[in-house]
């Protein structure tokens, strides 16, 4: 009997002791993993950006074109609300392998600058928190995304709580479906309350600027 | 569990201290470079996307 209470007590302490090392991952070391892809990301847009060609007005030169596989870098986001040296780079697809290493682009919707609906999905927690202060932006708070062309500047116009099946926020023209779309719009998603999946909170912006690099 | 492990660890004190030590880090590190992030993409932790 004695060692059966011994055992069960080892086992016990060693499922707690898996867990707090659990827990130190979630925080800590999805957040080296990230910060060391960003670093890579960074490089590789520095890299591929040296050479980048001029042109004109970016809103009324023909549309920046995007060609990338799923995890590719194509962009800096800038949010100066969340303080000054809040930056991340953004890459293709929104799956957890991509948004484990960075915010990602959600397949199927606009890119930058575009006319409809440019989505941008981030963890709240982990992975550098990316999008811990989403919830706190506020209406007129500004929103910079650099690509290897043109500099978008959004101004965020609202901001809401839905359901993670909502897709309608991800429409050309966000819950209208159908609807043809007139304007250029950034939405921003993250998880709220942070570390669960029951709702995302969805900011969204509307192009105000956009000038060649 | 424990007390079976030390008991089969060849050597005296401390070298089974040293061993004990090393087959608790390559398991923390089996946890920290495999299992957690196959367990993190799995777990409903931070689901922050819409689809895939």
């Amino acid at each position: 009997m004695r060692q059966v209470i011994r055992a069960a007590g080892e086992i016990v302490l060693t499922a707690g002791a898996i867990c707090l090392l659990f827990i130190g991952y979630l925080v800590w070391g999805t957040g080296v993993r990230e910060a060391s892809a960003q670093r890579q990301f960074t490089s590789e847009l520095n890299r591929q950006w040296r050479q980048a060609p001029s042109r004109g007005d970016a809103i009324d030169a023909s549309p920046e074109q995007f060609h990338l596989t799923t995890g590719e870098p194509f962009a800096f986001i800038t949010i100066p609300a969340f303080g000054p040296h809040w930056r991340f780079t953004l890459i293709q697809g929104t799956a957890m392998a991509q948004l484990d290493v960075s915010p990602g682009h959600v397949p199927g919707t606009q890119w930058p600058g575009q006319v409809g609906n440019f989505a941008v999905a981030g963890h709240r927690v982990t992975a550098g928190n990316p999008f811990w202060s989403l919830p706190s932006l506020r209406a007129g708070d500004l929103v910079y995304i650099q690509t290897k062309l043109d500099n978008y500047t959004y101004r965020v116009i609202g901001k809401k709580w839905v359901a993670p099946t909502d897709l309608a926020v991800l429409d050309p023209v966000p819950d209208h479906p159908g609807q043809r779309p007139t304007k250029r719009m950034i939405t921003l998603i993250t998880c709220d309350p942070a570390w669960t999946g029951t709702h995302r909170v969805i900011v969204t912006g509307i192009l105000i600027a956009a000038v060649p690099r | 569990m424990y007390g079976w492990l030390w008991h089969r660890l060849p050597g005296t004190t401390p070298a089974r201290t040293g061993t004990m030590i090393l087959i608790m880090l390559a398991v923390a590190a089996a946890l920290w470079f495999f299992v957690f992030p196959w367990a993190s993409i799995h777990l409903p932790v931070d689901v922050s996307g819409f689809g895939g």
